[in-house]
């Protein structure tokens, strides 16, 4: 690769397969008019439209590779595609976060992979190389991983060879990893199945109506019974079982977690192989999180929050997809992180914060409750869920609290799923405290801190601590902060 | 109540035990009642409208609707803007800028100036005959990805821009 190093190139050719195959389908659902059309002429228009379809795609599939090239300079690398308009995008290696390698079963079969190049930015997709030889892939990313630490630290030697073997720091036996999957219960094969439903509807395979037809509906009632009822709902529940079983194994089958030159290098995948380094400088928060009965049981999930991680993912990378704590704790000491601290350490909110996590369901709740007793018993109904509502949040009030060291910030939320984040000081971005209508009176306050590459729905806060500890914990954090950059400045030189 | 004095009431209402806050510039309070003015007229027009077409099939008297939603909007013309000026301060320090905001939900947010990525200093329509800018500070964050401070001279958002600026460390994320 290093005599024609920084030439351009273009993908591999197994890009037209990859590239038909998905071309194909989407044209397929753009003409599902056509389509429609063609069954009422019979087999052989259906047959005409399919083969222009695919010859069709043929001829996209080898533009898009014609057009598509990607050079690497010294520092940086350059992808230019596109028929008409013309994009060409210059990635710096300095601003690269994460580099993954992806290896779908087509891509196995021909031995390439798709490279995905992340820099944190807003837009998506950006740095895809779709396919590429897997020695190519391999060879790319140690070049941008080298080049970038030889920009970052003047390192003045090349791309390093790689280690034969790194130290394993998790894996999973096929044991684990079918115990894991009994958690993974999803029942997104029900959503599966109504799309798949509804898509054969549209292109008229199927009618609604005519299988749904009110004569139909009543005399399918005579055979509801509680007993067919209650099997239903034992089939779905094993079907949703199996559904995460199946779900999990295709993800985390052969996971393996291995310490890399610059992260944790993490393998995972039956059909889909993926392969992604968790650079370690650039993890911000580490997250361990467990469901209700995973915990009691002792199983817990170990990610990392980095700028470039999937947002479908929550922007975290899993580390540790159903591990014990003492799995956990050698890989937060690798990553840099340290230990949780116990139970005992973590400061709740005061008392009266109770009185603002429930009010809004007791102040609906009560006029429910007379209105039960005088209009219409039905209304018990709403109360009694509102009244559910307000023990769900008080007991969430129990769980919630922070703790703090020297090293990092810790705070913990969450009444089925709990979560632990783990901030070391350093990797504050803004602190906030904010004070409601409700809170003010109250003397609460809400402590927000946030980090780069924070999820928008599940920000580090902790809510309704006392206004003047809040104030007082904002101000202390970020001292911390201070004191822990300058650290990490002198300590990097 | 002259904006002087206005200025120094402030600065007394933000001793919260933690040092002053400086207000933004007085004539902030002109761009906020602008804009309320702009909002009111647009709502007085609107029930003008509803009044003239499907009010009248109403048993409504004539008028009414929109004398209502007018009283409103000069209730809120008084009311808003000067509660909504008081709701800003900020402080400016070696390291990081404090800014405070809201006056319903009141939020106090320390923006280290090592965490900037970029800053930006607009200026609106409204702004501009006031001689007003709005200072925008970035971070790599996601909650507080971005924090606006509105309300400053021009001048002083281009010298506050400057200052940060030469205070950035390129610290990598």
């Amino acid at each position: 690769m290093s005599e024609t190093l920084f030439e351009p190139r273009r993908l591999h050719p197994a890009t037209l397969i990859v590239r038909w195959l998905r071309i194909v389908p989407q044209m397929l659902f753009a003409g599902v008019g056509v389509a429609a059309a063609a069954r009422n002429g019979g087999a052989e228009r259906f047959l005409l439209f399919a083969g222009l379809f695919a010859l069709g795609g043929v001829v996209f599939a080898f533009l898009y590779w014609w057009r598509f090239r990607y050079t690497l300079g010294p520092s940086e690398i350059v992808i230019e595609k596109g028929l008409l308009n013309r994009q060409r995008r210059v990635i710096p290696f300095d601003r690269v976060q994460d580099i993954a390698i992806e290896q779908r079963l087509l891509a196995r079969l021909t031995g390439t992979a798709k490279v995905k190049i992340e820099t944190g930015g807003a837009a998506k997709d950006e740095g895809n190389l779709e396919v590429i030889a897997i020695a190519d892939a391999h060879a790319l990313r140690d070049f941008i991983r080298g080049g970038a630490r030889a920009a970052t630290s003047e390192a003045t030697a090349g791309p390093p060879a790689a280690p034969a073997e790194e130290p394993v720091l998790f894996a999973m036996d096929l044991k684990r990893l079918l115990v894991s999957g009994l958690f993974g219960f999803s029942l997104i094969f029900l959503a599966a199945i109504s799309a798949a439903v509804q898509q054969l509807d549209q292109i008229g395979l199927v009618e609604w109506e005519d299988w749904f037809t009110p004569e139909r509906a009543g005399a399918a009632t005579q055979f509801v019974s509680a007993r067919l009822v209650l099997g239903l709902a034992a089939l779905v529940v094993l079907l949703g079982v199996l559904a995460g079983i199946v779900r999990t194994v295709m993800r985390d089958f052969g996971f393996r977690l291995t310490r890399a030159e610059a992260g944790l290098r993490r393998k995972r995948g039956l059909f889909t192989l993926s392969e992604v380094v968790i650079p370690i400088r650039r993890t911000q928060v580490a997250l361990i999180e467990s469901g209700l009965i995973a915990r009691a049981l002792g199983w817990h999930r170990l990610s990392f929050q980095t700028l470039g991680a999937d947002r479908k993912e929550g922007g975290v990378q899993v580390a540790a997809p159903f591990a014990r704590m003492e799995e956990i704790l050698p890989i937060l000491a690798e990553a840099g992180f340290p230990p949780p601290p116990p139970r005992a350490a973590f400061r709740g909110a005061p008392k009266r914060a109770l009185l603002r996590k429930i009010a809004p369901y007791i102040l609906i709740a009560a006029p429910l409750t007379l209105a039960a007793f005088i209009f219409d018993i039905r209304a018990g109904i709403g109360a009694g869920a509102m009244t559910l509502l307000a023990v769900a949040a008080a007991l969430r009030w129990r769980t919630q609290g922070h703790a703090g060291d020297e090293r990092a910030f810790y705070l913990m939320a969450g009444l089925l799923k709990r979560r632990l984040w783990l901030m070391p000081h350093e990797k504050v971005q803004t602190i906030s405290v904010s004070r409601g209508p409700i809170q003010r009176p109250l003397r609460l306050a809400t402590l927000i801190v946030d980090t780069a590459g924070a999820p928008a729905m599940r920000p580090l806060q902790m809510e309704d601590m006392d206004a003047n500890e809040a104030e007082a914990k904002a101000d202390g954090l970020y001292a911390a902060f201070l004191g822990a950059r300058a650290l990490v400045r002198s300590g990097h030189g | 109540m002259q904006p002087d004095e206005m200025q120094d009431e402030m600065r007394r209402e933000s001793q919260d035990g933690r040092g002053a806050m400086t207000p933004l510039d007085p004539a902030q309070v002109s761009v906020l009642r602008l804009r309320t003015a702009l909002a009111a007229a647009g709502a007085t027009l609107a029930a003008l409208l509803l009044d003239i077409g499907l009010l009248r099939e109403t048993v409504l008297p004539p008028f009414a609707v929109p004398a209502l939603v007018l009283l409103l909007a000069l209730a809120a013309l008084i009311v808003f803007p000067v509660r909504r000026y008081r709701g800003w301060g900020y402080r400016e320090s070696e390291d990081e800028i404090q800014v405070r905001r809201g006056r319903w939900i009141r939020v106090r947010t320390i923006v280290p100036f090592g965490r900037v990525q970029h800053i930006d200093v607009a200026q609106g329509p409204i702004q501009r005959p006031f001689g007003l800018a709005t200072l925008t500070l970035h971070t790599a964050g996601t909650h507080g990805a971005s924090v606006q401070l509105p309300g400053l001279a021009y001048g002083d958002a281009e010298a506050m821009r400057d200052r940060i600026r030469a205070k950035i460390r390129q610290d990598l994320v």
